[in-house]
């Protein structure tokens, strides 16, 4: 099951501006590194990939590894030219996605 | 048992229906709330949390109980020279599974090439230089209190931390001290350290992940239990009627005869009126305090200091915090008093001002919520004695205590710390 | 305010969280040299020119379990001419690789932030790969305190 993300992208925003974005999943981001109390290596489970789109291109996204924190936080930029739907998805290293859609008017 | 418990409760609950529901008022709510006295509001017997240390501390006091053995009287003498193996020694001095390792308080030269030491105590960097005897050096070691009663430093020997040859290696590397700490790096030498600054937004929930608890609580807040009732059947404004209310608290409770925090009232009141089971230290009790607080975020701490109760609860609270306990055998203030404005080896030690406004706190060194009874739990185990339960009366006066130090602070809940 | 399920408020909230278990235990932990094969990876061989990135990270991190970490990069991002690809690793973790980061030129800046885990004080080296081929890089050191008690 997946969990809800924050985002905080602007509302409105000028053409041909860039505008800031900040996003984070709720996710243990389980290392593969940690042992149990028991000994035993606790498998890992990671957020490994982010995308993020404008209005179906690619803006930006990053492949991860275990040593990025829990509760992944991405912060990163987009050069708007029109109004839009930002797209973000996170993959678990379980294979399930997790989705996000936020709308920007662009004046 | 669970089925009869519940019926109690709701028995209560509707009993209390009539005289609180035309009211909302935090404050009124709070000088006749129901608060179910014949319970525990934590488990019973206290069983540490899971992946704290589970070694048994019950030969040293702990702020509920005295037990430790009394210091030696007099110093250990010693037959011959010292001995002991130097290289050995700096090794022990960092060794920190051993208490903190040396490190902690005191710089000393290039001990297992130190990185960030603290400066609590005085840099030995060149104690091989100053005279003293093997003897002395062998029992300043083992056990301070020989010469300083009131010393922070924790008896090594006496406590057995290291053993009486590891404590002749140790002192065999003292000696050979004599020149000044050369420090790796300008960040290492903790007279020029800067100190930390917090500037993180702890209420934006991109920066805080103990947000959850806000949204947790005021989900909890309008969840209904088997009675039917939610908090929101007496409280159906809690922006307004708890803007201030968690900023009073903790406060002496006649009818518990000890200080009650906003953990503690939860778990009763909540058990007395809508029947549900949130007991101190459970995911659902962090979620409602952090919510309580939050509620009263930006009110500044007004603690009750001035009623004979609260008084003689603070003198309590003032003298639990010298109290010397644990297996390293400090009190409260040999580090919230002493350590204050220094390093603990890489960690700062701020006043007690400033160590009760945030709470209860998103932890990123450990991914949870702690309130501040469980703070306190964590300080007495990590200075190796016994923790007391969350509810128990110590800790209310330490925790009036601590908010009296806070007075005036503005709350800003959940906060977020290392 | 977005609503978090209850499963993610176990996940984030479980207070009596197992100290001993937090951020990275045993095994055997990176070098400069398996990080060096990483960028190696990434650049293809080719050295990458110092300079043109900046990287924002504490001197001293208070601990090391969610450190952040910021970098821009100095270079057009136009069209035709645009930072790719961005590689951080971290030379004393137990794997060097941290992350990638992937730029278009609708990004605006090569420019992100994240949180990162530090096993120990180490340095960070960020990667910078433009659309034309070229390797621009920085890096940084940041302490991860120790603590006083050893708990």
């Amino acid at each position: 099951m997946a969990e809800t993300p924050k985002i905080r992208v602007p509302k409105t925003a000028k053409k041909g501006e860039i505008v800031e974005i900040k996003t984070l999943l709720p996710h243990i981001m389980e290392s593969g590194q940690r042992k149990d109390k028991d000994g035993k290596t606790i498998p890992r489970k990671i957020i490994n990939k982010f995308a993020a789109e404008f209005n179906g291109k690619p803006v930006f996204s990053a492949n991860i590894e275990p040593a990025v924190a829990a509760n992944p936080y991405l912060q990163f930029s987009a050069k708007v030219e029109e109004s839009g739907t930002f797209k973000f998805s996170w993959t678990d290293d379980d294979g399930s996605v997790t989705t996000a859609e936020e709308k920007i008017t662009v004046s | 048992m669970r089925g009869k418990f519940l019926a109690v409760g709701v028995a209560a609950a509707a009993s209390m229906m009539a005289s609180v529901i035309v009211t909302d008022s935090g404050a009124r709510a709070q000088s006749k709330a129901p608060l179910g006295l014949g319970q525990d509001a934590a488990a019973r017997p206290w069983k540490r949390y899971p992946g704290w240390p589970a070694a048994d501390y019950s030969k040293y006091n702990t702020l509920g109980k005295l037990a430790t053995a009394p210091a030696p009287k007099e110093p250990r003498k010693l037959t011959g020279p010292v001995g002991g193996d130097a290289a050995n020694g700096a090794k022990l001095v960092a060794d920190r599974s051993r208490g903190g390792s040396c490190l902690a308080c005191h710089v000393m030269g290039p001990a297992g090439n130190a990185d960030l030491p603290g400066n609590v105590a005085p840099d030995l960097s060149e104690i091989g230089n100053a005279g003293r005897e093997d003897e002395w050096l062998y029992n300043y070691v083992f056990d301070a209190r020989v010469y300083n009663p009131e010393t922070v430093m924790p008896p090594w020997g006496s406590h057995g931390f290291f053993s009486e040859a590891e404590i002749k290696d140790i002192v065999a590397f003292l000696k050979t001290l004599k020149s000044p700490a050369v420090f790796r790096t300008a960040l290492d030498n903790p007279e020029k350290r800067p100190q930390p600054v917090e500037k993180r937004d702890n209420l934006d929930p991109l920066e805080n992940p103990g947000m959850w608890a806000v949204e947790k609580g005021e989900e909890l807040w309008k969840l209904k239990s088997a009675s039917g009732f939610s908090c929101n059947t007496c409280h159906s404004d809690p922006k307004t009627s708890f803007k201030t209310w968690a900023a009073s608290m903790p406060k002496w409770e006649p009818r518990l005869n000890k200080v009650l925090g906003v953990e503690e009232f939860v778990t009763r009141h909540a058990r007395t009126t809508i029947g549900v089971d949130w007991p101190m230290e459970t995911d659902n009790n962090r979620a409602m305090s952090v919510y309580l607080h939050f509620l009263a975020n930006g009110t500044p701490i007004k603690v009750d200091t001035e009623s004979a109760e609260a008084k003689a609860a603070i003198a309590r609270g003032v003298e639990l915090s010298k109290r010397k306990v644990g297996a390293l055998n400090m009190a409260c203030t040999d580090c919230h008093g002493i350590a204050v404005n220094k390093w603990i080896r890489g960690q700062w030690m701020g006043e007690p001002k400033g160590q009760y406004d945030h709470f209860p706190t998103w932890r990123t060194s450990l991914l949870a919520i702690w309130d501040i009874r469980q703070r306190f739990q964590w300080c007495s185990v990590n200075i190796r004695g016994d923790e007391l339960p969350p509810d128990s009366k110590e800790y209310g006066d330490l925790e009036l205590y601590l908010a009296s130090q806070n007075q005036g602070l503005t709350m800003s809940v959940p906060g977020i710390r290392h | 305010m977005r609503h978090l399920t209850r499963r993610a408020a176990l996940a984030l909230g479980a207070g009596s969280a197992a100290i001993t278990l937090v951020g990275w235990n045993g095994g055997a932990f990176a070098t400069p040299q398996a990080a060096a094969d990483d960028i190696a990876k990434f650049t293809g061989g080719a050295t990458p020119e110092k300079g043109k990135i900046s990287i924002e990270l504490p001197e001293i991190a208070e601990n090391g379990n969610t450190v952040p970490l910021s970098f821009a990069v100095d270079a057009p991002m136009t069209g035709t001419d645009y930072v790719s690809d961005v590689l951080v690793v971290a030379e004393g973790n137990p794997n060097p690789g941290v992350a990638t980061f992937h730029f278009t030129p609708l990004s605006g800046k090569a420019e992100a932030a994240t949180r990162i885990r530090l096993a120990t004080t180490q340095n960070i080296v960020v990667v910078a790969k433009t659309s034309g081929g070229k390797f621009y890089t920085g890096q940084k050191l940041v302490k991860v305190t120790i603590g006083g008690c050893g708990g």
